[in-house]
């Protein structure tokens, strides 16, 4: 990698930093990447109110539906079927 | 333990694990299926249950290894380091230079603007076009919040490519919520 990362590389540097400490080289063209990019700078931005909107809304499916009445009964005929084998 | 547990569990518990199944595996289907693996699995194994987790708990262990096994077996070529389509895909956002192809437009602030079930039908149609190894990991990491080697450890993937994946995945996902409304309209 040059030491100014294109904006295809920052995405990769931004997405590897929702996973992981980078290392410090990394980090720092990333760094130095986002600052002048504003492109990037949203990218990065972005990447994280996604995973904050995709764990809310996990979060907050937990009141909304459950198993259906069909689903239930079928799981409940098999887990008989295995009680009784 | 007795016998007429693993209906009680379908009833007490049925419900909570059709949900964390769900929202993992971004389909209905999969998520019925999730829930009687377990069940039938915790029928198996229930002597070896010793009590000192609650039963929820303890069937939350077993669904989580129901999940990855399902992910597994839907995932069938798990080790593509090279998917073109993807790569095709990912090329049309940036031009040669590496530059972005097009501006990324701001945000609004999704949460408050959507209602819930439309945010979630979002979220679910962009999951769907993902390749499904894609969608997957994507689910486990940003939706379960798994560790990067975890998933790569269950999905035995290498780490590589496991980022490889994670980056495309985002690129898409973050394309297509914009394209399904998230972004202000006429902002720069």
């Amino acid at each position: 990698m040059n030491w100014m990362a294109t904006c295809r590389e920052a995405t990769e540097l931004a997405s590897r930093a929702m996973d992981q400490r980078l290392p410090l080289s990394n980090r720092m063209a990333l760094r130095l990447h986002l600052a002048i990019c504003k492109n990037c700078a949203r990218f990065s931005q972005q990447l994280q109110e996604m995973r904050r909107l995709f764990r809310e809304e996990a979060a907050a499916n937990d009141d909304a539906n459950g198993l259906t009445p069909e689903a239930r009964q079928r799981i409940a005929s098999e887990l008989q079927k295995k009680l009784g084998s | 333990m007795n016998t007429l547990d693993a209906h009680t569990w379908l009833t007490d518990h049925g419900d909570y694990l059709f949900r964390v199944a769900r929202r993992q595996l971004h389909s209905d289907e999969l998520a019925e299926d999730a829930v009687q693996e377990t069940l039938l699995a915790a029928l198996s194994a229930q002597a070896r249950y010793a009590g000192d987790a609650s039963p929820r708990t303890w069937l939350t262990g077993i669904l989580k290894h129901k999940i990855v096994d399902l992910i597994r077996r839907n995932v069938r070529e798990v080790e593509i380091p090279r998917d073109e389509d993807g790569e095709e895909a990912i090329d049309l956002l940036f031009v040669q230079d590496g530059h972005w192809a097009e501006p990324l437009r701001p945000w609004g602030n999704p949460h408050a603007e959507a209602e819930l079930g439309q945010l979630r039908r979002v979220l679910d149609d962009c999951a769907d076009r993902l390749k499904p190894v894609m969608a997957q990991v994507f689910s486990l990491r940003e939706v379960a919040g798994m560790e990067t080697e975890e998933i790569c450890k269950e999905l035995n993937i290498t780490p590589t490519n496991c980022w490889v994946l994670l980056h495309r995945a985002r690129l898409f996902m973050r394309q297509c919520l914009e394209l399904n409304g998230f972004s202000k309209v006429g902002a720069v």
